[in-house]
C-alpha cells in the first residue's frame, strides 16, 4: 500500500458565494414577507373592526370611564366645542363623541372606544386661539369618524400576537426582534395614514365651523419650535406614529388650499377658563426662574 | 424598537461582519501556509498501521480547538434557519476549525518527530446546548496516533 496525502482542492465544503449576497437576500426576503403579512392583518382587522357596532364600542369603554366622569367648566366648554363641530360636519348616524378633560401636563389630546376623547391641560395651556384647539378637536373627532380607537385596538391584538409568535418561532432574540421591528414599522405607516386622514377630516370641520382655516395650524406650528431643542437623535419619519410635523403643516394647507377654502381669516379667542389655565403656567414659570 | 437600538444594531452588524471577515482572510492564508509546511507528514484514517521495519513508536495526538460565532453570523444563520437552506455562514468557520484542529494535532506530532498519523478521528462539541441568546461556540477536536520512526 502507499500512503500519500495528495492537496486537497478548495471550495468543497465552504460556499464561494460572498457572504453579504446570503444577508441581502434573507434580510429583504423576510422582511417583505413581514412586512406583507402585517399589512395583509391591518386591512383585514381593520375591515372587520370597522364592522363592530359603534353600541359595542361604547359598552366596551362604560367600565373605563369613572375617572372621567367629574364636569367642569372647561369640560362643558370642550364638550360645547366638539357640539358645534359635529353640528357643520355631522358623524354617521348612531355616533357620539363625549369630551373629558384632564388636569395633567401632557401636552396631548386622544380620541378613544367608545367616542371619548380626553383633552389634557398640557395641551390648552399651548393653545394660542380657539381656532387651532378647535382643529384638534376636529382632528380627534376624524379619529372616532373613521373608527380609529377600536381599529387600533383590533390591530394591536392581532398583529401583537402574530409577531410574538414570529419571534417565538425565530431562534434567537435579536432576529424576533428585527422581524417585530420591521412588522411594527409595518404598522406605523397605517397609523400615519390615520393621523393624515383625521387631518384631513379636520380641516374640513374647522372650515365648516368658521368659514376658514386661518389658525388651523397653529398648535402643530408651536410643536415645529421645541422641537428643534430637543437633545439627541430625531427619529426618522418611518420609526414614527405620527407623520413629521413639518410635513402635517404642509398637508393641512396643502388640503385646504386644494379644497378651495380661505386658508386666512379672523381667529376666535378661547373663553375665561382657559386663559386662566394659561395663567397658572406662566406663574409656574416665573417661580422657577427666581 | 427605537431609533438607538437600530443604529447598535447596525453597528453590531457591521462590526461583526467586517471584524469576522478579517479574521477568516487571515486565518485561511495562515493555514493554507502551515498545511503546505506539514504536508509530507501522513494522516492516515486507517485503524492498522502499516507494517514498520523497525517498528515504531507510537503515540497519541491530539488537536482541539474552540471557535465562536459572530453577531453578523448568527444573525444570517437564525434568518436562513426560518426559511431552511444551507447554513453557509457557519460552512466556513467549521471548515476553519477542523483544519486548525489537524493542523495543531500535526504540529504536535512533528515536534515528536514522528512522520505519520494513523486512525485519525474527528470530533465536534456543540457548547452552547441550544440555550437562547447565549454565545453559540463549537469546539472541534482531531485525535490519532502518531508514529515515531524506530531505531535498531
Amino acid at each position: 500500500m502507499i500512503y500519500e496525502n495528495p492537496p486537497i482542492p478548495e471550495g468543497i465544503n465552504v460556499s464561494r458565494e460572498h457572504p453579504l449576497k446570503e444577508f441581502f437576500q434573507l434580510t429583504i426576503g423576510l422582511a417583505l414577507v413581514t412586512a406583507l403579512a402585517v399589512a395583509a392583518l391591518a386591512y383585514g382587522m381593520g375591515f372587520l373592526a370597522r364592522s363592530i357596532p359603534f353600541s359595542v364600542e361604547q359598552r366596551l369603554a362604560k367600565p373605563y370611564l369613572g375617572p372621567l366622569q367629574e364636569q367642569s367648566e372647561i369640560e362643558a366648554y370642550l364638550q360645547q366645542l366638539a357640539d358645534r363641530l359635529t353640528a357643520v360636519h355631522p358623524l354617521p348616524p348612531g355616533m357620539t363623541v363625549s369630551v373629558h378633560y384632564l388636569d395633567s401636563d401632557t401636552t396631548n389630546a386622544m380620541a378613544t372606544l367608545g367616542g371619548q376623547i380626553i383633552v389634557f391641560r398640557g395641551l390648552l395651556q399651548e393653545m394660542p386661539h380657539e381656532n387651532a384647539l378647535a382643529m384638534v378637536m376636529a382632528h380627534e373627532i376624524g379619529h372616532i369618524r373613521h373608527r380609529d380607537p377600536i381599529v387600533g385596538l383590533g390591530r394591536g391584538v392581532v398583529i401583537g400576537v402574530a409577531l410574538a409568535t414570529l419571534a417565538g418561532m425565530s431562534g434567537n432574540d435579536i432576529v424576533g426582534n428585527a422581524l417585530g421591528s420591521t412588522g411594527i414599522m409595518t404598522l406605523l405607516k397605517f397609523t400615519r395614514d390615520q393621523e393624515r386622514d383625521a387631518d384631513a377630516d379636520a380641516v374640513v370641520a374647522v372650515a365648516a365651523l368658521y368659514g376658514h382655516t386661518g389658525g388651523a395650524d397653529a398648535f402643530f406650528r408651536t410643536l415645529l419650535l421645541p422641537a428643534a431643542e430637543v437633545p439627541g437623535v430625531a427619529a426618522p419619519q418611518f420609526l414614527s406614529t405620527h407623520p413629521l410635523t413639518e410635513t402635517r403643516v404642509h398637508a393641512i394647507n396643502e388640503h385646504a388650499a386644494s379644497a378651495g377654502y380661505n386658508t386666512t381669516g379672523a381667529t376666535t379667542q378661547l373663553p375665561e377658563p382657559i386663559h386662566a389655565l394659561i395663567g397658572v403656567e406662566d406663574s409656574a414659570t416665573a417661580t422657577d426662574s427666581d | 424598537m427605537d431609533f438607538l437600538n437600530l443604529i447598535i444594531f447596525v453597528v453590531l452588524l457591521g462590526l461583526g461582519y467586517g471584524v469576522g471577515r478579517h479574521q477568516e482572510a487571515s486565518h485561511y492564508r495562515s493555514i493554507f501556509a502551515r498545511e503546505k509546511q506539514l504536508q509530507s507528514l501522513l494522516i492516515i484514517q486507517s485503524r492498522y498501521p502499516p507494517a514498520l521495519d523497525p517498528p515504531p513508536q507510537s503515540q497519541l495526538v491530539t488537536g482541539s480547538v474552540v471557535v465562536s460565532v459572530d453577531f453578523f453570523r448568527v444573525f444570517v444563520a437564525n434568518l436562513r434557519s426560518l426559511v431552511g437552506g444551507r447554513l453557509t455562514s457557519y460552512e466556513s468557520l467549521l471548515d476553519r476549525a477542523r483544519r486548525e484542529a489537524v493542523l495543531r494535532m500535526k504540529e504536535e506530532a512533528h515536534a515528536l518527530g514522528a512522520n505519520m498519523i494513523v486512525n485519525v478521528k474527528f470530533e465536534s462539541v456543540s457548547l452552547y446546548k441550544e440555550q437562547r441568546n447565549t454565545v453559540q461556540s463549537v469546539e472541534a477536536m482531531a485525535y490519532g496516533t502518531a508514529l515515531i520512526p524506530g531505531h535498531r
